[in-house]
């Protein structure tokens, strides 16, 4: 199409700097109403964009308390993973344990540097620091060396194939309470949602089952907070609270800041 | 990614809630605006069902840009839901928007000026589907070409023409804004234009193209 003149840019290079500038607020040398058209696109939010958070939230706790399929696969090949590198290492570490050290440490750069090869045999399970902290019941921040023969994958609640518990389904029926009465029906036809439909005998059931299982609807609080970027206080939240999984999957929900 | 945001993304795969919500605050009005220019007025609930997926999928996030993970997600699950829909991406709300930014004079003497993010959003939804993911990807989402394309499925190069050719559009619809206004002042110094074709028409009809493949 042909374009009418305008202060359009002039070329494509023209036109990253422009998105970038944007992007990062910063005005260009000259005004452009173009870049206030992008600017204002990428504003910070404003609270009504928010209102899901606590949705969200429930969402989150409830995926904590059930890890979903995909993501025990992942443990699964990961411990798999691991297993064979501690094997490897184990053989390697009777002639040459420094260079086996060296390579195992190089397959897996984003791991932290836990010698596999001090604990050959007994970390078939779970010798790799995982992400997940379940496995990881000693609590040790990131880094720390854990050589953890006594840990199993029985620590995580919810393995594989397990039918939905109570605590995943008390969950999935928050977030199901949370949503405004009409995207409730079409939320249950999503598969999110399936487990809760099973549990209810049935979408038409899931109403009165969850008013069953979660006494109280949870309200729905429109947060006012305001979006951190560059500060927040979940930044300081994390530095000062080590990471306490069990603590934070049995603390009960807290709607308590709806000012 | 920022350094802040990967802290986020780690500290909440360890079950740390406040940085959850860290990322849901960070993220989510960036998806919501993308959202809203692929499904329109389902974008809140097509919003909820990807912080569902998220929520599910964290412990599967393996690094690499977390932006581009998750406004991944939230395109796959705007594609679902046309599909349930039945229908093509559409831009109901926007062009309407469009027409009330051009015929409100305050708003169009405004346009250039202080526009809002909705009226922002709206002009940029009027965009042919890839010329406004491109343009949103990249400024509102924050991705650079080479990512944007990796969530589009395309090259860096075919993002950065959509994009500019995107921006060429969205310049040529504030000058009519503008200069819609003949007596509207504001300090602009360009003579007014005699208007070509209505005003209150976008320059090009919002096609029904699919966003992408």
């Amino acid at each position: 199409m042909s374009f009418r003149r305008s202060d359009g840019p002039a070329d494509r290079a023209e036109s990253e700097r422009l998105l970038d500038a944007a992007r990062d607020g910063r005005p260009p040398a000259e005004p452009d109403p173009l870049w206030h058209l992008l600017a204002a696109a990428a504003a910070p939010a404003n609270p009504a964009e928010l209102s899901g958070e606590e949705q969200a939230l429930a969402a989150f706790r409830a995926a904590r308390s059930a890890p979903a399929p995909a993501a025990a696969r992942q443990r699964r090949h990961r411990r798999w993973r691991a297993g064979a590198a501690a094997w490897v290492a184990g053989l390697a570490a009777a002639t040459t344990a420094g260079v086996a050290f060296a390579a195992v440490s190089l397959d897996r750069p984003e791991e932290p540097a836990s010698p596999p090869a001090t604990t050959p045999g007994s970390s078939g399970e779970d010798g790799s620091p995982s992400r997940t902290p379940s496995a990881d019941p000693t609590g040790s921040g990131p880094g720390a060396p854990t050589t953890g023969p006594s840990t199993t994958p029985g620590a995580t609640s919810g393995g594989p194939g397990r039918p939905a518990g109570t605590e995943q389904l008390t969950g999935l029926c928050r977030a199901y309470l949370a949503k405004p009465a009409g995207q409730r029906a079409g939320a249950l036809e999503t598969s999110a949602f399936a487990d809760l439909v099973a549990a209810a005998n049935g979408a038409d059931q899931v109403e009165r089952y969850c008013l069953r299982l979660v006494p109280e609807p949870a309200p729905k609080s429109p947060s006012s907070a305001e979006p951190t970027r560059s500060t927040g206080p979940a930044a300081t939240a994390r530095s000062t609270t080590p990471p306490t999984p069990d603590a934070a999957r049995s603390a009960k929900p807290t709607h308590a800041a709806p000012g | 990614m920022t350094g802040e945001l990967s802290e986020a993304v780690v500290a909440a795969q360890a079950g740390d809630e406040e940085a959850f919500r860290f990322l849901y605050r960070s993220l989510q009005p960036g998806l919501l605006r993308y959202l809203t220019a692929l499904v329109g007025a389902d974008a809140e609930d097509v919003a909820s069902e990807t912080w569902l997926q998220i929520s599910r999928d964290l412990p599967s996030f393996t690094g690499g840009e977390f932006r581009a993970w998750t406004v991944t997600i939230a395109r796959n699950r705007a594609m679902d839901h046309l599909r349930r829909q039945r229908r093509r991406p559409s831009l109901p709300v926007p062009v309407q928007a469009l027409s009330e930014l051009a015929g409100d004079a305050d708003t169009a003497e405004r346009a250039g000026e202080t526009i809002g993010t909705e009226a922002a959003l709206a002009l940029i939804s009027t965009l042919p589907p890839r010329e406004a993911e491109a343009v949103l990807l990249r400024a509102v989402i924050g991705l650079d070409a080479e990512t944007a394309g990796r969530v589009l499925g395309r090259r860096p190069g075919a993002v950065r023409t959509a994009a500019h050719r995107g921006l060429r559009r969205l310049a040529a619809l504030l000058d009519r804004a503008q200069s819609d206004q003949p007596s509207g002042g504001a300090g602009n110094a360009a003579p007014p234009r005699p208007r070509t074709g209505r005003g209150r028409q976008a320059p090009s009809a919002p096609h029904a193209e699919p966003a992408d493949g």
